[in-house]
């Protein structure tokens, strides 16, 4: 049967094909087969957050989810984020508030916060922490992050007000 | 990282559900169909499960999908696909059902919620999962298709045993149907001891319809500690027809922590989580009583 395939999808905006097998989980194949190390495997279980991408806009745990079923999707992970050499605003405010330690956890967090802001611009302290109750810092940088979080929506509200 | 449960397995994609039956009925119980697949991930990578295939459903089209309400507006129908995001989004599930929105506020985290399914969720049987035992306090029913045609079956009735359905093998469930009680009011009790987004201790999903203080009508079901959802009739017997008060409650009480056993494990002993199912069995029917007949 069929342990092996191609599997065609959109790559942070370029189209790619590779070869995977039916084990082979998301962020192996990109760590592994797309050099693309910022999409980190951590707890294995979906839990904290360091291997969150998008699919198809929606964040999902790349750990969790087979590369078989990538095929046909449009995927986005965080080096897909930064426009050339400016960063997401998102990228510039975790670097503002010194939101982080060690770094391991930081893109899925990152992940996940543009993804609240995009949904919710001004979200309260609640749903932040809410939102990001499935994500782990080890390093424990929490109260930067929360920094980190407000300043990024700072921004994305004063740059959506800048447009004419 | 290599993991022995992910390994040496194939997948495939059935477009028909004839197709899909015939690569289900091996006889092989390593030949699983797969949803979501969140929930079969974390059996095959802690190697409680070692699939020799997964059969993905997600290429079998209607009888999977759809979410809407039927003519008569009598009940709501879920294809079986629908991720619990999806649910969480429809303004439909919001009006008719708030208590599922509430109840994914708790339920895993938001990249689990995108790719998890109603049907998967279902068809697992892990007596831990926050949604069956509030499809059952619903009065929910599933559609089941396999080779030898199709049937229907309250979700009260797929849970056999721990880990365990009454899902035959090759049988598919297409859909979940959800009856609209405008005067029935709900609420669903996670009840953890270690972190909010844990699995839960105990599990207490209550309906009730109520007139003024007088339970008219109830279900209660409690899961996670015990080895499948389950109803607690002698404490809905208790309640129904009678007016809320602390007295009754205690009785309710009485008859819910005597009419079942539960199970020690790491979120609690059988005598605290006995403790638990006491205090929020009183308090879950208290909070639904003052919000719908406020003193």
């Amino acid at each position: 049967m069929s342990d092996i395939r191609t599997i065609r999808f959109t790559l942070n905006g370029t189209k790619v094909s590779k070869v995977v097998e039916a084990h082979e989980t998301v962020v192996d194949v990109l760590t592994r087969k797309f050099d693309l190390s910022g999409t980190r495997e951590s707890c294995r279980q979906g839990l904290c957050g360091c291997c969150t991408i998008y699919v198809d806009s929606n964040p999902v745990s790349s750990c969790l989810m087979l590369a078989w079923f990538l095929d046909g999707t449009d995927v986005r992970t965080i080096e897909g984020l930064a426009d050339g050499d400016t960063l997401d605003p998102v990228q510039e405010a975790f670097i503002e508030a010194g939101a982080f330690q060690c770094g391991f956890c930081t893109s899925g967090f990152i992940m996940m916060v543009k993804h609240l802001l995009s949904e919710n611009p001004d979200p309260s302290d609640e749903e932040i922490r809410h939102r990001l109750a499935g994500n782990l810092c080890r390093c424990s940088a929490y109260p930067e992050i929360m920094d980190a979080v407000k300043i990024a929506a700072a921004k994305a509200r004063s740059v959506a007000k800048a447009r004419p | 990282m290599e993991v022995a449960g992910l390994r040496g397995f194939d997948i495939v994609e059935p477009s028909s559900l004839e197709e899909a039956f015939g690569l289900l009925g091996t006889g092989d119980p390593a030949v699983r169909p797969m949803g979501g697949g969140t929930a079969l991930m974390l059996m095959m990578k802690s190697e409680l499960f070692k699939p020799t295939r997964l059969v993905s459903l997600r290429k079998l089209g209607e009888p999977f999908h759809g979410l809407g309400e039927s003519a008569d507006g009598k009940w709501v129908r879920i294809g079986a696909l629908n991720t619990f995001s999806m649910l969480d989004h429809s303004p439909l599930m919001k009006s008719h059902f708030p208590i599922i929105s509430r109840t994914m506020n708790t339920l895993a985290n938001l990249r689990v919620r995108n790719v998890a399914s109603v049907g998967g969720n279902l068809a697992h049987g892990d007596p831990h999962l926050d949604l069956p035992p509030v499809w059952m306090a619903l009065d929910g029913e599933v559609r089941i298709v396999g080779p030898s045609g199709e049937r229907v079956s309250a979700v009260a009735d797929l849970y056999k045993g721990y880990y365990e359905t009454t899902l035959e093998e090759g049988e598919l469930i297409t859909e979940l149907r959800v009856p609209v009680k405008p005067d029935w009011k709900s609420s669903y009790t996670k009840v953890t001891t270690r972190a909010a987004h844990d699995w839960p201790a105990i599990g207490l999903a209550i309906s009730v319809q109520l007139s003024g203080r007088q339970i008219q009508d109830l279900r209660i079901v409690l899961s996670a500690a015990l080895d499948k959802p389950t109803r607690l009739t002698a404490a809905e017997t208790v309640l129904r027809g009678r007016d809320i008060g602390e007295a009754l409650l205690r009785e309710a009480a009485d008859a819910a922590t005597e009419e079942v056993e539960l199970e020690t494990d790491n979120r609690g002993s059988q005598e605290y989580k006995t403790h638990l199912l006491r205090i929020y069995v009183t308090r879950a029917l208290q909070d639904l009583v003052s919000e719908a007949a406020p003193k």
